[in-house]
């Protein structure tokens, strides 16, 4: 297996570099023969690494600790399931899913482009071959998966403990790689377009349909590993604001940037030079994003690297960005166009807000995260900027672009009619304004009523979501009676037709949700933490728990300690049991606990079990309540799912509404003020 | 040069600038051994403690003044712990008599395990328990192994993170003793 | 003016009205809840939970002693707690904290030397943010029509363009009405 992997990354190496050289050439000197070998050299390329992964897979499947990399993730009593997902708990083997997803992307554009091809479709694949000549480089280099061991050991390590406790792995970083990855193909038509210096508008409508799917990953993809910590690491929040969960933010944030900006583009022809410099900045941030996780530069959660791939990403992320920020310094003069807005009070001026709101956002996570490194770059002090940090500099903004979320779908391109936007905002804004009221009324029960600035930051929190709720279902409502209009089936129709739009408000209304969600989480939460004996009880958020005694039960590859206690509700009735756990692991020197979570519409019963006395005859538990967080998780997923749906190929194969190469004036009908 | 063209490789030139500059910080990352944290404590005098041996008989850091004290934290579950208990034991039978002493302070452990394994190692320099971690508080621990060296006046001047050295710390040991006991 | 004229204005003026008093009623509740004072006694287990918020457990990765569930983290919570008692000021606790651990021991670095910097960037983030986008608005609305490939049709001014969208949003929604 072992050699079979070897030999097949040093082919894909080759496929990858000819792929790379013969388009690049075939498009120079006219040659489509080249061109089109290069692309199905993509097919040949993405056949080769599937391979060498299943080489990989069998490899930990049958315990194989011939392979390091096997030895060090995996043993003889790890189950089937986390052997197989061993294939991504560390850093060589997660460089060949990496290297998997990257070629499955070239295919899938190498399939896209089959017949008909924008011109700058060979230097795009060129672009793209040699982003996967990096990675492979990586993998036959400094990450070599498959090096062998000269005495292999008679049983591995086994995964991080941490990494083999809960079915979420098999999701999160396949799911977040395909939304890392993936801006890779934005990227290299971005690139293609600023050499061939012409055909800046062709490329708009392919790069936004990918940006808008990779998009999509990315969200499932962060809203997983918050679920994962939620659900798995036992502190009972779900955002931690490690330096690896900032940067895996950052292109999301410019993504969602780039897909509003480049409604200006696409209507009006402005922003050209924007949106490419948006599209080269969120695939730099990926790149940079990598390098933190691999290159051990701050330690944090996901820091299973302290390897020698450090200076190469730091070499390939100079690279990237000398070329791309380079290229669009060059190609100044063809990228400039005279921009026009009509009135300060248009969709338009709202996106130019939004852009700026969500840049200032990316700007302050980034610096934060790498401040500590600067500083101590230049004094040698170590500090920390952990949460409230974040938390207290990004409110904020983030409070103002649910203002823009609430408002700017209801106001028309380019001119407002006033009145007709005042009525639109009518129901909106009272409806968060009496939710304002009625939050700051309330005193959940037990917790202290909201006070203070952070408690008026929140009472704001759910104000503005519940305008950007409230104004996007209407929306949605009225639109669709508009469509009811043209008869049965006409609802659907117009809602088809209409179809960017509508996935926007719902886009729109999930981050409402997810808003409240967080808000909810963020302030109203309660936690305590208590030492139990066998037998007795704690009275904690309107329940009686009583833990019942330690429980002992010996696995192959681990102990499970489950600590289980009795839920009783305060007012009388049963309320189920909660189980919460160590695990001990042999290969980790202290126990991995495991919540216990009773999911509830409006909060969540969290139990975690943090040490034990007597022989298990006392345990100490943290008991928390967290309002909100399945708003949080129904809201990322109302929030993909508009997405999806707005990426999703109309009826012929192609969007209808592609967009016109020139602004063309805004005649027809249904583009004068309205959808 | 035109003045477009000028004013393009202004623009490149700040790029590349900006690049370098950033390339350089994060490079002085990567040169960093992210789990060697500097100790705010070297220089100061080392916190004084009083806690109870395995046998249950108190035992105070101060009354040492005056003698070479290695302070070493440790847990029986801490495997790392393992591979530098040779090295403890052989510098405590070779400087004993110098004026040196050797000190293990328990970290998160019952007394059970920690007699046990006094045991099975062969430790027979100090040991005490540190039950409430107070100590490891005040001395900064942030994981075990972790060792002090302090000195005759009482102050602190190594904390070794991770297995202990045996160079390491015989170099520091004899660097402080008179040239006739070493 | 015909009845049909007349109302879409009254309801204008309504919708006008309603909102601005909606605003208002937001606002005051705002300036109420951020005047309400967290309340004076804080029960020790807030306490220790407001100090430990503020520092780094040293034994975890991101997390603050608060959140942390590792056993170190708890020893300090108990530790917190138990100076509170002996009649400690939070900030001595703090210091103590410092004094073994350095600064980085704190979730936020400390607001002397080059660490206070942290602390304005994102004020001029922001503000920096809003002028562009505030310039470019304005810059982009005041300039005057351009010949470029924009409307086939002969231009037209400004003004009258939006007079033209005006009527015939109106039109649309005396047909919608």
């Amino acid at each position: 297996m072992g050699g079979l992997g070897s030999y097949g990354l040093v082919l894909g190496l080759v496929l990858a570099g000819y792929g790379a050289v013969a388009t690049a050439v075939g498009g120079r000197t006219e040659r489509p023969a080249l061109v089109e070998s290069a692309r199905r050299t993509a097919y040949a390329l993405f056949a080769t690494i599937l391979v060498v992964n299943g080489a990989m897979l069998v490899a930990l499947l049958r315990n194989d600790f011939t392979l390091r990399y096997v030895a060090g993730n995996s043993s003889l009593a790890t189950p089937a399931f986390f052997r197989a997902l061993a294939l991504w708990a560390a850093d060589d083997g997660s460089l060949l899913l990496w290297n998997l997803i990257l070629a499955g992307y070239i295919a899938a554009v190498a399939l896209r482009f089959r017949r008909d091809r924008p011109g700058t479709f060979p230097y795009a694949l060129s672009v793209l071959f040699l982003v996967q000549v990096f990675y492979l480089i990586l993998v036959n280099g400094p990450a070599r998966p498959f090096a062998t061991l000269a005495h292999p050991p008679a049983d591995g390590v086994g995964p991080a403990p941490l990494l083999q406790n809960h079915p979420l792995m098999a999701v999160h970083p396949p799911f977040l790689y395909l939304g890392f990855i993936g801006f890779t193909v934005p990227f290299a038509f971005a690139i293609a377009a600023l050499l061939a210096g012409h055909g800046t508008d062709e490329w708009v409508s392919i790069i936004r349909r990918w940006t808008l799917a990779v998009w999509c990953f990315l969200t499932v993809g962060l809203l997983l590993g918050a679920l994962w910590s939620y659900s798995v690491l036992g502190w009972g929040g779900y955002w931690a604001w490690d330096p690896v969960e900032n940067v895996a933010l950052l292109p999301w944030l410019l993504a969602t940037a780039f897909l509003h900006s480049v409604m200006l583009q696409e209507r009006r022809g402005m922003a050209r030079l924007w949106n490419v410099a948006l599209v080269i900045g969120a695939f730099s941030l990926t790149t940079f994003g990598t390098f933190l996780t691999r290159g051990s530069v701050l330690s944090s959660v996901h820091a299973f690297a302290q390897t020698p791939v450090g200076p190469a990403y730091l070499t390939f992320l100079a690279v990237v960005m000398l070329v791309g920020f380079g290229l669009v310094m060059w190609r100044l003069p063809t990228l400039r166009t005279p921009a026009r807005l009509d009135s300060a009070v248009s969709r338009e001026a709202a996106f130019v807000g939004n852009n700026m709101l969500l840049l200032a956002a990316t700007a302050i996570i980034l610096l934060g995260t790498v401040f500590p490194l600067i500083v101590e770059a230049t004094s040698g002090e170590q500090i920390t900027v952990g949460g409230p940090y974040f938390k207290s500099a990004l409110s904020p903004v983030f409070l103002f672009l649910l203002l823009l979320a609430g408002t700017a779908p209801l106001l028309p391109w380019r001119v407002t009619n006033r009145a007709r936007a005042l009525r639109r905002l009518r129901v909106p804004v009272i409806a968060a304004a009496l939710t304002m009221v009625a939050t700051a009324l309330a005193g959940v029960d037990g917790a202290a009523p909201l006070a203070g600035v952070d408690g008026a930051t929140a009472v704001a929190g759910f104000g503005l979501a519940t305008l950007v709720l409230v104004a996007n279902g209407q929306e949605v409502v009225t639109g669709s009676a508009i469509g009811r209009r043209g008869g049965r089936g006409g609802i659907l129709r117009a809602m088809v037709r209409g179809r960017r739009r509508y996935a926007g408000l719902v886009v729109h209304v999930g981050l409402a949700l997810a808003a409240a969600g967080i808000t909810a989480s963020s302030t109203l939460g309660q936690q305590t933490e208590v030492t139990l004996k066998t037998g007795q009880s704690a009275v904690f958020g309107g329940y009686i728990l009583r833990y019942e005694g330690l429980r002992t039960d010996q696995q192959a590859q681990r102990v499970v300690l489950t600590a289980p206690l009795t839920v009783k509700k305060v007012g009388g009735g049963g309320a189920g049991t909660l189980d919460p756990r160590m695990n001990l692991y042999p290969a980790a020197s202290e126990p991995i606990g495991s919540p216990s979570i009773q999911r509830g519409v409006v909060w969540d019963l969290y139990a975690s079990v943090i040490s034990l006395q007597e022989e298990g005859d006392s345990a100490t538990f943290r008991f928390y309540r967290n309002p909100g967080v399945n708003w949080l998780w129904l809201g990322g997923f109302v929030m993909a799912l508009g997405g999806v749906a707005a990426v999703w190929p109309a009826q012929h194969g192609r969007d209808r509404h592609e967009a016109p190469v020139s602004p063309a004036p805004a005649r027809t009908a249904d583009k004068v003020g309205a959808v | 040069m035109s003045p477009v063209t000028r004013r393009r490789a202004l623009l490149l030139g700040v790029v590349a600038v900006v690049v370098s500059a950033a390339a350089v910080v994060l490079s002085v990352g990567l040169r960093r051994d992210p789990s060697a944290v500097p100790s705010p404590l070297i220089g100061r005098t080392a916190p004084d403690f009083t806690l109870n041996q395995l046998d249950g008989k108190p035992f105070t850091l101060s009354t040492l003044r005056g003698q070479i004290v290695v302070v070493n934290f440790w847990a029986s579950w801490c495997t790392e712990c393992h591979t530098e208990q040779s090295t403890l034991n052989q510098t405590w039978q070779r400087f004993q008599d110098s004026g040196v002493v050797v000190v293990g302070v328990n970290f998160e452990d019952t007394t059970d395990d920690a007699i046990d394994y006094v045991r099975t190692a062969s430790v027979s320099y100090p040991v005490v328990e540190d039950s409430d971690s107070r100590t490891a508080l005040a001395y900064g621990l942030r994981g075990v192994p972790e060792t002090f060296v302090i000195d005759r006046t009482g102050r602190i001047v190594d904390r070794i993170i991770g297995p202990v050295d045996a160079t390491r710390l015989t170099n520091q040991i004899t660097s402080m003793l008179p040239a006739g006991e070493q | 003016m015909t009845a049909t004229a007349i109302l879409p204005r009254v309801r204008a003026q309504l919708s006008l009205i309603l909102i601005l008093l909606a605003l208002l009623a937001a606002g005051i509740t705002l300036a109420v809840v951020a005047m309400r004072g967290d309340g004076a006694n804080q029960s020790e287990a807030q306490q220790v939970q407001q100090i430990a918020a503020g520092l780094h457990c040293p034994v975890c990765k991101d997390l603050s002693v608060a959140d942390s569930p590792a056993p170190l983290a708890q020893q300090m919570r108990e530790q917190i707690a138990q100076k509170l008692r002996a009649g400690e000021t939070p900030d001595q606790i703090r210091a103590q904290f410092v004094a073994a651990y350095g600064d980085s021991v704190l979730m936020s670095p400390p607001k002397r030397g080059l660490s206070a910097a942290v602390y304005v960037l994102p004020t001029i983030v922001i503000a920096a943010g809003l002028a562009v986008a505030t310039m470019l608005v304005r810059r982009w609305v005041r300039r005057p029509e351009l010949e470029s490939d924009e409307d086939d049709a002969a231009p037209m001014a400004a003004s009258d363009r939006r007079a033209v969208l005006k009527a015939v949003e109106r039109l649309r929604e005396e047909e919608a009405a």
